[in-house]
């Protein structure tokens, strides 16, 4: 077979290899059931090439596709990650427009969508990405029939729908990003000010990612300690302001990162690399995603609705969702949102 | 003393820090000479924060100091790095355009620089990042002292040279990033090749970085095998000057990629990280990097020019150089690189 590699085109003897290594005697050739680990990122803009390049760096899978509609583009970025090779551990890395490259992942990541034009409604945005979306998932499913697809593009919750509904999935393989970065950025906050390590504190928010995320007062601890009790049981009253306030800048602090540098994207790199290693690697760790929610908390069966909950993930996809204690509040906001993710889905004409 | 922190300013009590840990007793103070490890990035453009992303990623270091012009691009960009908070190891990220941010580095690497306007001569652009760098290098030298210098701006021999003199540190301390980048790009394209890690390829490019470099042929092993007989052992290689072709090729990556993506970063991200490590962390490796090269290879003692030559690194900058063999055509095209430097730097008012 000849061998594709730019230094034959130069005239490099493609015998040098025979020349300088000797197999042993009576080797077997290669197993074709031996697993090579497989991830595709879908769009190589500045969320899908951080997303790549930090699974690169922390050497989570033996091969790395990208697909991107930008044929030069694509490619530029591609062999900017080759030339590290002298610096990485050997990862294959492929790149084409044509879906075909993304045959046989373990995981494919979807982080190409359309940016909300100025004015542009909500359901206008999400039309033009279910467009998109149409174009995406079907070539994904039928190359990688039994892929985890995780989806980043934004907003989340329903596009994560859109992708089970057109993928023909079973729901625990569609799981979208959803506040696992908000929780991340509210972890950071609470450690911030509290000088532990934000690995310390768990705190999630759930809920729609995006402006109404609930965020689980009752839930969160500190190295074990619950501190909402440590609040009322200050001698000042905390106002239900102050909680509401910081959910608040948690939510604004993605908006203000926009403002400031233009778009996010190495803590979104950061956030989805360690989703990818708790479902490849089978960890069984709590992560608030984006998960088909109809049948939790009150929401009702027939509302098929994704939004995020902590679950655990593992090499199958969504193992399961923690049974954490939602306030009647908090419950009462998922509610309310599944209501409005379910009005907007109907809308949509899937 | 008033934490500084943004829940504070929501209104979140300042001292629910004491409710939820308590010291032991009879504990002492921490130390004032404790040593926490500092890097600082000047420049939050594509290569400094790639840079500094992967510095965060490898967990490099203790403390990440960000400096750059543009206040709002650079805020954003440490945030986007904090929000990062419950997926890394815990790291201080600082970011200041006011230099003082970066007191006490352990090594300051330096990526800003002006870019060529096209038809702009070589010597101007390199009279614009005189001037830039106569901002840049006098602050880090005063507010780190003891710091280790590493440039990787473009043209980087003449602007370690001028880092150098601005300086006023040993030369030892300056050193920039030169090829060692694209003897990893040569490394790349011949373990692809030969079907080998890249890690086990030993091939170094040396020399001036850019155009005019030199591929150290004689001393490629792989494997610990010379390679360069089974090379010329083919007639065809030697009459169609494919050695040339294929450092031609190496050098045109970079090109390439430029007009592909736009710029270059995740390469020289992890290149710069690389070096960042095995100074940090005494590593005593051998990179190809540019360093103040008179004295070797017959280059005349006076003539005081940075280029590329395979270097021991280590905690205290370029411990020695490795005396590899050149041909008598290697040595003289360092030589006529030198020469080239030289008269450069001779028009530059330093």
């Amino acid at each position: 077979m000849k061998k594709v590699s730019s230094l034959t085109e130069l005239g490099f003897a493609d015998d040098v290899h025979r020349a300088l290594f000797r197999p042993i005697q009576q080797a077997a050739p290669p197993s074709p059931t031996k697993r090579h680990t497989k991830i595709s990122v879908i769009g190589a803009g500045n969320v899908g090439m951080a997303i790549a390049q930090t699974i690169l760096t922390q050497d989570l899978t033996d091969e790395l596709a990208l697909v991107d509609a930008k044929p030069d583009k694509l490619r530029g970025e591609m062999l900017d990650l080759q030339h590290a090779a002298a610096f990485l551990p050997r990862t294959r890395i492929l790149a084409s427009p044509d879906y075909a490259v993304t045959v046989d992942s373990d995981i494919c990541i979807i982080t190409a969508g359309a940016r909300q034009i100025p004015g542009e409604t909500r359901l206008n945005l999400l039309q033009r990405n279910l467009s998109l979306f149409k174009e995406i998932v079907p070539p994904l499913a039928r190359y990688s029939p039994g892929a985890l697809l995780l989806v980043v593009s934004n907003p989340v919750d329903v596009l994560t729908y859109i992708a089970w509904k057109l993928s023909g999935f079973p729901p625990n393989r569609v799981i979208g990003s959803g506040t696992n970065l908000d929780s991340s950025r509210f972890r950071f906050l609470l450690a911030d000010h509290l000088e532990v390590n934000a690995q310390d504190v768990q705190a999630y928010m759930v809920g729609e990612h995006g402006d109404s995320s609930v965020a689980l007062w009752s839930s969160i601890s500190v190295g074990g300690v619950p501190i909402l009790s440590q609040f009322t049981k200050d001698v000042a009253a905390i106002e239900q302001g102050v909680l509401e306030r910081i959910r608040k800048a948690v939510v604004d602090s993605a908006y203000e990162v926009i403002r400031l540098k233009g778009y996010t994207s190495w803590a979104i790199g950061y956030s989805v690399a360690s989703l990818a290693r708790s479902l490849l690697r089978d960890q069984h760790r709590i992560h608030p995603v984006s998960l088909l929610a109809n049948g939790f908390y009150g929401i009702p069966d027939d509302r098929e609705v994704f939004l995020s909950l902590p679950a655990q993930l593992g090499r199958s996809g969504i193992l399961s969702v923690a049974n954490i204690q939602l306030t009647e509040e908090e419950a009462g906001r998922l509610r309310r949102s599944a209501d409005a993710l379910w009005d907007l889905q109907q809308k949509l004409g899937l």
